[in-house]
């Protein structure tokens, strides 16, 4: 989809400001609702909470969890991303192929998470539940997005390409990936978003010795809940910043691997 | 080489589109086919492609040739500049400064050469279909297939575009089948005009028309009797 940047007139408050005063309001929300409850265990302040994770962000054991934390959703993401992609262009491309695999997607996207992830807790070491879990939900939204680029290909353009004998390369270059392309980079963010989520919750639940999730847990049994805000902040970051990147890729070739 | 299709039969299901159909396209020629919408022009045109497999007879002359097409739209593809659509199908056939020199030179002869570096959304109709003529000269073809690709625009413009049309067969004849329901179209582009009856598609009549360019312009009286013979039959 493109963007109309010249679509709406813009009345009032840019929407760069409005979106700070939205998260203003959520941190008033917060403060507010800790004073009123005032008591550190049940909801720590925002304060606190900054406290804490300025605490806890510079100190080994947080970065080595980041670490590992984050090379597990960059390689869930990649793993989705490339299973997905194939299933899900191998979908488009024939009916037979997608009605097949119907059914199993359809299972896998009703699966609860958690369900995922305890089973795959009995399967696999701890490090990779995480992974698998994530792989696992994030592969039905990559495949169902890549069809959909797929069967968006103009099928004029395509008797068009076949008439004047195009190269197959061509075909592929002109044709294909520009319908394909806006899909691409829905999936993937999609997919990331999806991801981070999954990750954490496979590390909360499996406990690799370097994980956010991890981390998140051991602060939890402790009652340190300020610390699990702080975890949880790490977490959000994380993904917002990879958002943030992956959007600047984007803005940079918007028309994506266009055919020169 | 003459072309030919002979004694062509094509049904889909029960409905027959062509019984016994027998036509030539002489080389260098426009052989204009006017015939009542959903005769079976385009099944014609797919068969002479080899698109669409006759169920029996023969492509004469036709193994090997290749097919330049004009759509009813313009079918171009909408990341790619106005130039970059008529190299595109260059790409298989000519090295880098020959098609870009070619498609160029095609460009210019339909008063593009300005409008090269945008893009179909940044065009007009009538330019985009410019641009679809330029694409179909371009392509090393032996025949043209013209599928109605005149109706989607006013009168002004489609008199513009049929103007280019004219312009590009002078310079570089090429033989070429243009299916139509309108009179006027078939009389001033045809050197052959054919008219088919409704399904199964007879050939009703075949007038060649020797008439220079000028003389057949619209609104001219030269032709008005062919026109109005035309008619008849159409109306019946």
């Amino acid at each position: 989809m493109r963007k109309s940047a010249d679509g709406k007139p813009s009345r009032g408050i840019p929407p760069a400001a409005a979106a700070g005063l939205g998260a203003l309001a959520l941190l008033l929300v917060w403060e507010f609702a800790a004073r009123s409850i005032a008591s550190e265990i049940v909801l720590p302040s925002p304060v606190q909470v900054a406290r804490t994770a300025a605490e806890l962000f510079p100190t080994a054991r947080f970065l080595a969890a980041l670490q590992a934390t984050f090379l597990r959703g960059m390689a869930s993401f990649g793993i989705s991303m490339a299973l997905g992609g194939a299933v899900g262009l191998a979908c488009g491309l024939s009916p037979v192929f997608a009605a097949a695999l119907a059914p199993a997607l359809t299972v896998i996207r009703a699966t609860p998470v958690l369900a995922v992830i305890l089973l795959a807790l009995i399967w696999f070491p701890s490090g990779t539940v995480p992974v698998f879990a994530a792989v696992l939900m994030a592969f039905p939204v990559v495949v169902a997005d890549l069809r959909q680029g797929v069967l968006s290909v103009d099928s004029k353009l395509l008797d068009m390409a076949q008439l004047f004998r195009l190269r197959k390369r061509d075909r592929l270059r002109s044709v294909y990936i520009p319908a394909v392309a806006p899909h691409l980079a829905s999936a993937s963010h999609g997919a990331l978003g999806l991801c981070w989520k999954v990750v954490v919750a496979g590390e909360v639940l499996s406990q690799p010795a370097r994980a956010l999730g991890t981390g998140m847990q051991g602060a939890r049994v402790q009652l340190e809940t300020a610390e699990v805000f702080a975890w949880t902040l790490a977490g959000i970051l994380l993904c917002a910043l990879t958002d943030a990147a992956f959007k600047l890729i984007q803005k940079k070739d918007p028309l994506a691997l266009r055919a020169a | 080489m003459p072309y030919e299709l002979h004694d062509i039969r094509k049904s889909f299901g029960d409905l027959q589109v062509l019984s016994g159909f027998t036509l030539d396209f002489p080389s260098g020629k426009v052989t204009a086919v006017l015939g009542p919408s959903g005769c079976g022009k385009t099944t014609l045109l797919n068969i002479l492609a080899g698109l669409s497999p006759p169920d029996s007879g023969e492509r004469r002359g036709l193994a090997d040739a290749r097919f330049s097409y004009v759509f009813q739209e313009p079918r171009l593809v909408p990341t790619l500049t106005a130039l970059e659509n008529v190299e595109l199908v260059l790409r298989a056939s000519f090295g880098p400064g020959e098609r870009r020199e070619r498609a160029l030179r095609l460009l210019t002869a339909v008063g593009l050469a300005e409008a090269r570096e945008l893009r179909p959304r940044q065009l007009s109709g009538g330019m985009r279909q410019r641009v679809s003529l330029a694409r179909a000269f371009a392509y090393p073809a032996d025949i043209l297939l013209l599928d109605e690709p005149f109706q989607s625009v006013d009168l002004r413009t489609r008199i513009g575009l049929m103007d280019s049309f004219l312009d590009l067969q002078a310079a570089d004849p090429r033989t070429v089948a243009f299916v139509t329901h309108e009179v006027r179209e078939a009389l001033y582009l045809g050197d052959i005009v054919i008219v088919l009856s409704d399904k199964p598609a007879r050939i009703l009549d075949r007038k060649e028309l020797l008439l220079p360019r000028e003389r057949r312009r619209y609104g001219s009286a030269d032709l008005s009797d062919v026109e109005a013979a035309l008619y008849r039959l159409i109306l019946g």
